[in-house]
Order: structure tokens, then sequence, then C-alpha cells
């Protein structure tokens, strides 16, 4: 079962390779629509991706609370930690 | 840039408020009887909806047309249009800046048949609702379905006029554009069609109450640019690429205004089809 700090390298990785943010954007803090420009197409995206990294489609609700990045890492932790 | 000129006196300006409200009113009426009338007969003129539909947005088109010359006549403004042949073209994504109120009448007064998009309250206001409803535009409900909607609409030929920044433009600030109109664009194919609005002295702007009339009679200004087709994008990168366009946009739009772009953007690479940054 991967840590916290992987599962948030990981959401990090996805946020440069899908929306091309500029590495040094990406703090646990970062917001995800104010800093980051991440809209709400862009959010489906990844949860779309993160399917991959949490082994279940993931539903909308249990992103609702989500407005940072630290945020989402908590939020996919939780969900691989369940599923371990 | 000439010097500004200088304000009109009070009277003019007391004709202008009274202009305005006079506008406001017959817009609202018009829509109203003309919703309740001539709208559905047209709507319902054909049996192929189709051809319903495009004939209720020619109509629009045509009364947004004597409505912006009314309010010429009235001399609460002024208008003037370069390019407006091009934007009969058919099956084209019209987008353009959106620093006024009535900057979607006077650019759809020029497109007799484009699908426009509308907020949900719009059909749900008695003045706008039946016009809207009959000429068939896009009610905006979430984005996903809006996305949906848009690119329906351009894969099936129609024109369809998009302002990305969804909202008036806040003055003094950047133009900051949404990613939906370039998703649009970029899944459908889009052959873009850019057209910039600018509005001299600025009026009807957002946070503006409608009385609140500039110094001077208002000079709006529509330039319409030269069509172009998007760019193919990877498909796993339909996020990125859509950014990319829309920051392109923003720097196309702030370089014709005189204002900034909320996001830096590199040229496109050649070959690939992009705003041209010279006309």
């Amino acid at each position: 079962m991967p840590t916290l700090d992987q599962t948030y390298a990981h959401i990090r990785g996805l946020l440069i390779e899908l929306f091309e943010v500029e590495p040094e954007k990406i703090r646990p803090e970062a917001r995800l629509a104010q800093d980051l420009e991440i809209d709400s197409i862009d959010a489906i995206d990844l949860v779309l991706k993160l399917k991959d990294y949490t082994g279940r489609k993931i539903k909308p609700e249990e992103f609702k609370h989500v407005q940072t990045v630290g945020d989402v890492a908590n939020a996919v932790q939780a969900i691989v930690s369940a599923a371990a | 840039m000439s010097a500004p000129l200088p304000p009109s006196g009070p009277l003019n300006r007391a004709w202008r408020i009274v202009g305005t409200g006079l506008s406001f009113t017959l817009f609202g009426v018009v829509g109203l009887l003309a919703g309740l009338t001539v709208f559905p007969l047209l709507g319902l003129s054909s049996r192929d909806p189709d051809v319903s539909r495009r004939r209720c947005q020619w109509l629009v088109s045509r009364w947004f047309g004597l409505f912006a010359g009314f309010m010429r006549l009235v001399g609460v403004m002024s208008v003037e249009i370069h390019g407006a042949e091009k934007l009969r073209r058919p099956g084209v994504m019209i987008i353009a800046n959106h620093p006024s109120l009535i900057d979607v009448v006077l650019l759809i007064a020029h497109v007799p048949e484009v699908d426009c998009i509308v907020k949900r309250a719009v059909f749900e206001n008695p003045f706008m609702r039946w016009p809207a409803t009959f000429a068939r535009y896009i009610c905006h409900n979430t984005p996903e379905q809006l996305i949906a909607d848009c690119t329906t609409a351009l894969r099936r030929g129609h024109s369809l006029m998009i302002f990305p920044e969804s909202t008036r433009t806040v003055p003094g600030q950047p133009i900051r554009m949404m990613h939906g109109a370039a998703r649009i664009a970029l899944e459908a194919r889009a052959t873009v069609l850019p057209v910039t609005i600018t509005c001299e002295p600025l009026t009807l702007s957002k946070g503006l109450p409608w009385y609140r009339v500039p110094a001077r009679r208002a000079h709006y200004t529509l330039t319409v640019g030269d069509p172009y087709p998007v760019p193919v994008f990877d498909a796993g990168h339909a996020s990125a690429a859509a950014r990319r366009l829309t920051h392109q946009w923003e720097q196309y739009f702030a370089a014709r205004t005189g204002t900034a772009a909320a996001h830096p953007a590199p040229p496109l690479a050649d070959g690939a089809g992009h705003p041209q940054y010279s006309r």
C-alpha cells in the first residue's frame, strides 16, 4: 500500500502530465480552481486517471470537499487505505 | 490612439439615460410579444425542426439588427463592424471577448444563423424564454452537458457563438477565459472565428447599473478576425491542449483590446493553425 507521500507524488505527476501545471505551483495548500486553473471538466479527467491508481472508480461525492492538492492526496489515500 | 473626446453635456447625458431605459423596455416588451406570436408561428412552421430553428435564429438576428438600429437612432450608442461578411460563413465557432452587456446583441445582428449558449435563467425569464426556446439555443446546465451539446451542434454544421470568458470582462482586470470553449473547439475540430469587441467609453460593463451611462455616447467596434482550424491534439491530452488554446485566445484578445491576458502563452509551432497575431 502506498504512503501518503507516494500518493501525493503521484498526484503531482498527474497534474503536470495532464494539465501542464508548472511544478513549482504544486504545493499541498495550492487550490485546484483558483491557483492551478483546474476546472470541473479537468477534475473529471483527473478522477478518471486516478482510477488506475486506486484500483476502482471514484465517485464524485468522495471528492466533494476537495479544494487543494493536499485534499486530493488525502481523499485518494483514504480510498487506497480502505481497499487495503 | 488619439486624445480622448470631451464629455457631452448634461442634457445629452440625461437623454442617453432615458434612451437606455427605453431601449431595455423595448427589448423586453418585443421579446415577450414576439415570443408569444411570431416565434411560435415560425418555430412550428416546418415539419423539419432544423428549418424552423434556422428561421427563428434568422428572426432573432433581424430583430437584434433593428434593435441596434433603434439604439443608434436614439443616440445611446454608435457601432462599426469590420469583416462582417466572414460571419456569414456556415459552421464556424465564433468566439468573442465580452466587455459590455449588449455585445451579444450587436454580434448576433450580423450572423443570420447561429447557435448561442444561454444561462438557464434566460429560459426562465418571460421576456426571453420563448425566442430562446424556438431558436433552439443551447442551455447551460452542467459543464459536461454543455460541451457535449456544443460539440454536437458544430458537428452538425451549425455555427456556434461562445464568449469564452463566460461573463463580462471585469474592467481593469486581465482577460481570463474558461477552458470549456477551447475543449469544444478541439473536440469538434472546429474552425474558429474570433471577433474582437471594444466599447469606448465603456458602458454596461460588469458591475455597472444600466443608468450609469458614460460621459460620452459609447462607440462599439466589432472586428472580425480570420477563421482558422484548431490544431489536432493527442487524445490523452485534451486538458492540456484546451488550456494552451485558451491562453492563446487570451493573448489574442488582450493584444487587441489593450488589456493584459491572465496567462502567458507561447505561440503555437508553425503549421498547427493559429490566430494570426499580426492581424
